[in-house]
């Protein structure tokens, strides 16, 4: 017999054994009583007792060229091995688990959210305050986001490290110099000043150590002097213009008399000499001037513009007909002796008189879905083109109105930054988290 | 699960709930379904049900001249215990879970070291009975105060610690938010570096045990380049999926872990 019928017939066979032990298995109905032991020898592998090498297969290759990370199984030390008094115990303790761990999720909003606003007249340019990415974004005054758009890109912007620019909330253009003003709420406490046309990642042209919690800012222009609430501390502080450094302030209301309650949006009306001043009221209490803790209503008290010391507010807005809700930013129109209100958890913008005492309802508000106001923290009054505008924390927009607008009127112009569906995410400086076990939600206090 | 761009399931805020528009410390209670946060510009603890939402006001405010609350940022809940522990400056506050109005405390727990460390974070483990707490702002010069102190959680008066984490091994420079996980007695830190750096170095969360003493390193520690974190403030436990969650301010973001070697 050749050698290639041999090997023909040694195929044969081996086919019909495997094909006899196929036949075997489906016609007895139980696989467990197979002789694989049979059927490897008839496939010419050998069983040794041992493991074998069956086959090698690459492992995918990863986009970045790196190998998959081993992640060890969970701890099997028990409690009481861990109790045991010494360093680390378990094997796996003291280990590089978690140094470069990447994160499995991260929560954040990836778009500009609006704390306050403020326009340059000279060069009609809008500047808005993004406190969550740390910026301020400048566009065209009468940009106008198409609805069809995903967002508008600004002219310019300042971002980056080297600004400073961190919870940056209080913002003030000089009318004259555009010098962009813009104060930090949180961490680094400094007010940082910028020259009109500022771009990118850019220092400070000038800096001033600011109290810590300064939120908002205003300026008299005439005495060139600047103004800001510090929330902390219940405080308004005043300051040169030009003041840098470790610069004192001029004056400070500040004391038990001022009524002063979490202190937030700051107003000049050089016209009259006054100083507004928008009030959350978180009472912090000062048992030695015999003020306890407590909660009053939000509020609007005034003040003289050079007041300085405990000095008691010259009026109050306060009460239930004045629907403030987390008053932020405000603003004034000097001629016609208008308060405009950024009513942040209200959605709404407030328009009073600057003369209003006591429980006053606003004369006009500025409300409903047609506004697209979500969460309003920052009001600019623009009397050359009698218009309002407002920074819309909730919604990624800046929204402009007539100056004279009521109730529900949609916009003249929306600057939108996120797609049109998008609602901003909220969080701002989490300074902690928890965890709903029941419901599985994370919370993020802000 | 919520990511990048995700909307809120519920917003709690509004004039109602006596909140501030800032907040550094939540804490949930799941045997009672309660969420514990503190208004520290109004000195108050404030108690609202576990599915709160919108404008909704809390269910029960602890404030008052009573308190001796200074305007604390923090707290913890011991719901097995029904108590709720507040860093108080000088000393840990204690309070009945179900406490209302203008109470004093329970228990007020003093010590040198409390004095010293102007304690302003804590975590309370109500199974091995121990509390820790920390100081959450501490400047160059202040390395003393650099440390995790750890207290029988009965303690009532002037204490001294049962332990002391510090030292150069440790890495701590200051903490911020605190966790413990009770099964296996451990203690989360989140470790944010110097507090008026935008973006220091050497963060990390840590994770050491409640018998740890002395100048010990994190036994675990999340870190690095890699990890993402910039500015780490807030740390929580999701012990079902062995996840850890952290509270960057920095990226404004929350970032979630898996790490299933501490459970």
């Amino acid at each position: 017999m050749s050698d290639k019928r041999r090997f023909g017939w040694l195929c044969s066979a081996i086919l019909i054994g495997l094909v006899a032990a196929a036949a075997w298995v489906l016609l007895s109905g139980d696989a467990a009583r197979v002789n694989w032991d049979r059927a490897a020898r008839a496939a010419l592998r050998q069983p040794t007792g041992e493991a074998q090498l069956v086959s090698i297969a690459p492992f995918p290759a990863m986009q970045d060229g790196e190998m998959c990370e081993w992640m060890p199984a969970s701890a099997s030390m028990t409690l009481a091995f861990s109790l045991q008094a010494g360093g680390p115990a378990a094997s796996n303790e003291g280990s590089s688990a978690g140094m470069n761990l990447p994160p499995v999720r991260v929560i954040r909003d990836t778009y500009a959210t609006y704390s306050a606003i403020a326009v340059d007249l000279n060069s009609n340019e809008v500047l808005l305050q993004d406190e969550n990415l740390f910026g301020i974004k400048v566009f065209d005054r009468l940009a106008d986001t198409p609805p069809a758009a995903q967002f508008s890109e600004p002219k310019r912007q300042l971002v980056g490290h080297n600004t400073k620019l961190e919870f940056n909330c209080g913002l003030y253009v000089d009318p004259k110099t555009g010098d962009i003003y813009s104060v930090n709420n949180d961490t680094t406490d400094l007010l940082v000043v910028f020259p009109r046309g500022a771009a990118g990642d850019i220092r400070p042209a000038r800096e001033l150590e600011t109290p810590h919690g300064t939120y908002g800012i205003a300026v008299d222009e005439d005495a060139s002097e600047m103004y800001m609430t510090v929330e902390h501390a219940n405080s308004i502080v005043v300051y040169r213009k030009m003041a840098e450094g470790a610069e004192k302030p001029l004056r400070e209301i500040v004391g038990g008399d001022t009524q002063l309650e979490d202190p937030h949006g700051i107003a000049i009306d050089a016209k009259n000499q006054w100083i507004f001043v928008a009030n959350h009221g978180n009472v912090g209490g000062r048992e030695t001037l015999g003020i306890s803790s407590r909660f009053d209503p939000p509020s609007i008290t005034v003040y003289p513009l050079k007041g300085n010391g405990n000095i008691a507010p010259l009026r109050i807005i306060e009460g239930s007909n004045t629907r403030l809700n987390w008053p932020a930013a405000l603003a004034i129109d000097e001629g016609r002796g208008e308060l405009y209100v950024a009513n942040d958890a209200d959605d709404s913008i407030l328009v009073f008189r600057v003369t209003d005492t006591g429980n006053a309802a606003p004369t006009r508000v500025i409300r409903g879905p047609k506004t697209q106001l979500k969460n309003p923290t920052g009001v600019f009054v623009d009397t050359k083109n009698s218009e309002v505008w407002a920074s819309n924390m909730g919604n990624h927009r800046a929204t402009v109105y007539d100056l004279q607008a009521n109730g529900d009127v949609a916009p003249k112009r929306v600057i939108r930054s996120a797609p049109a569906e998008k609602v901003a995410l909220a969080i701002g400086n989490p300074g902690a988290v928890g965890y709903d076990s029941m419901r599985e939600e994370i919370l993020v206090p802000n | 699960m919520a990511g990048e761009n995700s909307q809120p399931n519920r917003l709690i805020a509004g004039q109602r709930t006596r909140l501030s528009r800032t907040m550094h410390d939540i804490r949930y209670d799941p045997v009672h379904d309660e969420m514990f946060v503190t208004n520290p510009f109004s000195r108050a603890i404030l108690v609202f049900r576990g599915g709160a939402d919108g404008e909704e006001p809390p269910i029960r405010i602890i404030q008052g001249s009573n308190t001796r609350l200074l305007g604390a940022d923090r707290l913890d809940v011991d719901p097995v215990h029904n108590e709720i522990y507040v860093p108080n400056g000088r000393n840990v506050l204690v309070f009945p879970r179900e406490g209302y109005g203008n109470i004093a405390p329970t228990r007020i727990i003093t010590g040198p070291d409390l004095t010293s460390d102007d304690v302003g974070t804590l975590a309370v483990d109500p199974v091995n009975n121990v509390f820790v707490t920390a100081r959450d702002i501490v400047r160059e010069g202040q390395s003393n105060f650099s440390r995790l102190l750890i207290y029988d959680r009965t303690a009532n008066g002037e204490t001294n610690p049962l332990r002391i984490i510090a030292g150069p091994k440790t890495e701590i420079f200051r903490i911020n938010q605190l966790q413990v996980y009770p099964p296996k007695g451990r203690i989360l830190a989140a470790m944010p570096g110097a507090y008026d750096m935008q973006q220091p170095e050497g963060v990390f969360v840590g994770i050491w045990n409640i018998t740890d003493n002395g100048d010990v390193p994190p036994r675990w520690k999340i870190a690095g380049p890699g990890s993402t974190m910039l500015k780490p403030r807030g740390v929580a436990i999701n012990a079902k999926d062995k996840e850890i969650l952290v509270g960057d301010m920095r990226m404004n973001a929350v970032l979630t872990y898996y790490f299933p070697e501490i459970f």
